[in-house]
């Protein structure tokens, strides 16, 4: 126990880490708020930097950058109408209008408050059910890292794009990515076209930064032109009488955004759009309609987008499996500073796990106050032209890139996943599941093959394992499901039953 | 950023690429190992690379059918390529193409200060003073927070190696 509070501390005691904690916060509100800037981005290049941190140092800068970040979008949301990522879309509904009221920094003030009540929910959850989870996950065999491989991708794929067939190529081609050099069971090459550089695996970094960093830059070049409306902030300091009024509300959409942020491969966005939809329900009497400036909806989606958070960290640190794209690219970097996600990690390095909690409790404080302070610093820094913001962003990227290995080629990757990334954005495709491939690929090609030696090679043995264990039946149950419910079959049997209905 | 817009110019094309690529991830996948065993280094990559050709062919007939539906107005779709591929679009990615080829040829310092005068200057077209404060500045950050306070190693530049 005495172990458990000076790991939880560590980050509170040591002046540096502190510190650390605290800029990777205020840089994650600023990029998160930033339009153009996106959490999984802003993850992705600053992270390249701390490859060669002690590991403390990178957990508390990747704690505040990843809970600053997602509450940062709710800003430019509120002043702006532009969610400054998705998971403040719902948040753009309800806060543009209160700020056209006049109301923007009621609304901010609110926001931060709930985001980090929200926090702390999934921070609480992720201390509690961590352990557990990964007791239990000790039990998990390779088909059962498979299957959840499987269903992070899928969930990934279709949750957020435009079509599934869209969702399951980009989680492939992913995974194929993953797939190139030396295999690391026979060491025969994999895609390597006989070329030695390639033998060591496509960088995933220069994959992760081309895909958000590169990729997004070129995006925004269509939006260059984007003019900014200005609001006015006054009182920031939300009033304790609505605090304690939406507090209920707050605590039940903390609920849905941990366990949202929980599952593999939802993240943030789905879980604020869920907690606004149970807003919506749950309130029979709003002040103000839904849709013009409605506190609860405003109050919903930031609580759950933040609650997701400690969630995501669930599934990351207990399977090894991301929650969403940005814990995707965190578990890149947790596998580059030589911790193995899963479910040892709690085993073997009990400490790292109190240490991130404590972290991100930290950030979570540090949020409350970098939310309530610097409006009018940050409402300079928001309307930076994206003339400007552009050409910063490849410059950060290719900084970013090439610190990792000092290695000029990462940084030609870099291009070409950047310019496959925008067609491929242009195109309606995620990038997200391309990322969760590449992490995942590896991990359930080796699960795969190691249950297919399991049945001693034999097909009809391999898939009698997966319905004679019951875990790993309720895994492929739930495959098969998210499977059909996205087939054309699924579409049929809906128009057959609603035609049945209306008969 | 994808949007919701249905239909863009070169989207069919973009399929057929999709679809002719994924096959030959196919080709490539089965060369490694065959069909010589169900735990082989290929099975993997076969897997995902079938995936890929029957999510391809599924994105290619999608494509095809909107467009039948929508009798392609011709004067829409042009305006629609210049959406995906904008002459702004091509102009950046030559400038980012040079920058990384220029770069370990005379170092960071030079290159970002080279690249992000011209792309400010043809982006945001201010007076040229004012990119040339905003690159100074920018380098200078860059230079500061990442190569002296994160230790990040930055491309010395073997032209000129030792003066940037």
């Amino acid at each position: 126990m005495g172990e458990i509070v000076s790991n939880l501390s560590m980050v509170w005691t040591d002046p540096w880490l502190l510190f650390l904690t605290a800029i990777g916060t205020l840089a994650g509100i600023y990029v998160g708020a930033i339009p153009g800037l996106s959490v999984t981005m802003a993850t992705s290049i600053l992270i390249s930097f701390t490859f060669k941190w002690p590991v403390n140092d990178a957990l508390a800068l990747i704690a505040g950058i990843f809970m600053g970040g997602v509450y940062g979008g709710s800003r430019t949301a509120i002043l702006l109408n532009i969610p400054g990522a998705p998971s403040a879309i719902a948040t753009a509904i309800e806060g543009y209008p209160m700020a056209k009221r006049g109301d923007a920094g009621e609304a901010i003030g609110l926001t931060t408050v709930m985001s980090v009540i929200g926090g702390f929910v999934g921070i609480f959850a992720l201390a509690m059910f961590a352990p557990v989870i990964s007791s239990f996950a000790i039990m998990f065999n390779s088909r059962d890292y498979l299957l959840l491989g499987l269903i992070g991708i899928l969930l990934v794929g279709t949750l957020s794009g435009e079509s599934f067939a869209k969702g399951a190529f980009a989680g492939a081609l992913g995974v194929l990515i993953g797939m190139v050099g030396l295999d690391p069971m026979t060491a025969e090459g994999r895609f390597t076209f006989g070329n030695v550089s390639m033998m060591g695996g496509i960088p995933y970094v220069a994959a992760m930064i081309g895909f958000f960093g590169v990729a997004e830059a070129l995006v925004q070049l269509h939006q260059l032109d984007v003019a900014v409306v200005r609001q006015r902030v006054d009182r920031i300091v939300p009033k304790l009488r609505d605090v304690k009024r939406y507090l209920g509300l707050a605590l039940r959409a903390s609920g849905i955004g941990t366990i949202i942020g929980a599952l593999p491969g939802t993240g943030g966005d789905i879980a604020a759009l869920l907690a606004y939809d149970h807003a919506k329900r749950s309130t029979s009497n709003p002040e103000v309609p839904f849709g013009e400036g409605c506190k609860e909806g405003l109050v919903a989606p930031e609580a759950a987008n933040n609650a997701a958070v400690g969630g995501a960290y669930i599934p990351m640190l207990t399977l090894g499996i991301p929650g969403d794209a940005v814990t995707a690219v965190i578990i890149g970097a947790l596998f580059i500073h030589g911790l193995k996600p899963g479910p040892l990690l709690l085993v073997e390095t009990p400490h790292l796990f109190w240490f991130i909690v404590g972290a991100l409790s930290l950030a979570n404080i540090c949020l409350l106050i970098f939310g309530l302070t610097g409006i009018r610093i940050f409402t300079k820094i928001v309307e930076c032209p994206k003339g400007v913001l552009i050409p910063l962003i490849i410059v950060l990227s290719a900084v970013g890139t090439y610190a990792i290995q000092n290695n000029p080629v990462h940084i030609y990757w870099m291009l070409l996943f950047g310019i496959i990334g925008y067609f491929m954005k242009m195109y309606g495709f995620q990038v997200g599941p391309v990322i969760l491939g590449v992490i995942l690929g590896p991990m359930m090609d080796s699960n795969y093959r190691r249950a297919m030696l399991g049945a001693r090679g034999d097909m009809g043995t391999f898939f009698w394992n997966f319905v004679s264990h019951p875990i790993t039946l309720v895994l492929s149950i739930a495959l098969v499901a998210m499977l059909l419910s996205q087939t054309p079959l699924m579409r049929w049997f809906n128009r057959w039953r609603t035609a049945r209905q209306r008969r | 950023m994808s949007g919701n817009s249905p239909k863009r110019q070169g989207e069919r094309g973009f399929s057929l690429l999709l679809v002719v690529f994924s096959v030959t991830a196919f080709w490539q996948s089965y060369a490694i190992s065959g069909f010589t065993g169900l735990s082989t280094a290929g099975v993997f990559p076969m897997l995902a690379s079938a995936t890929m050709i029957a999510a391809a062919v599924c994105i290619l007939v999608e494509s095809l059918l909107e467009s039948h539906d929508a009798h392609a107005d011709v004067t829409v779709d042009q305006k629609s390529m210049q959406s995906v591929l904008p002459m702004r679009l091509v102009i950046m990615v030559l400038l980012i193409t040079g920058y990384l080829v220029a770069m370990p040829a005379i170092g960071f310092l030079l290159s970002s200060a080279a690249f992000l005068l011209a792309s400010f200057s043809y982006l945001w077209r201010k007076p040229f003073l004012v990119s040339l404060l905003i690159t100074v500045v920018s380098v200078a950050s860059v230079y500061i927070i990442f190569r002296k306070l994160f230790q990040v190693v930055l491309p010395n530049g073997s032209l000129i190696q030792g003066l940037f």
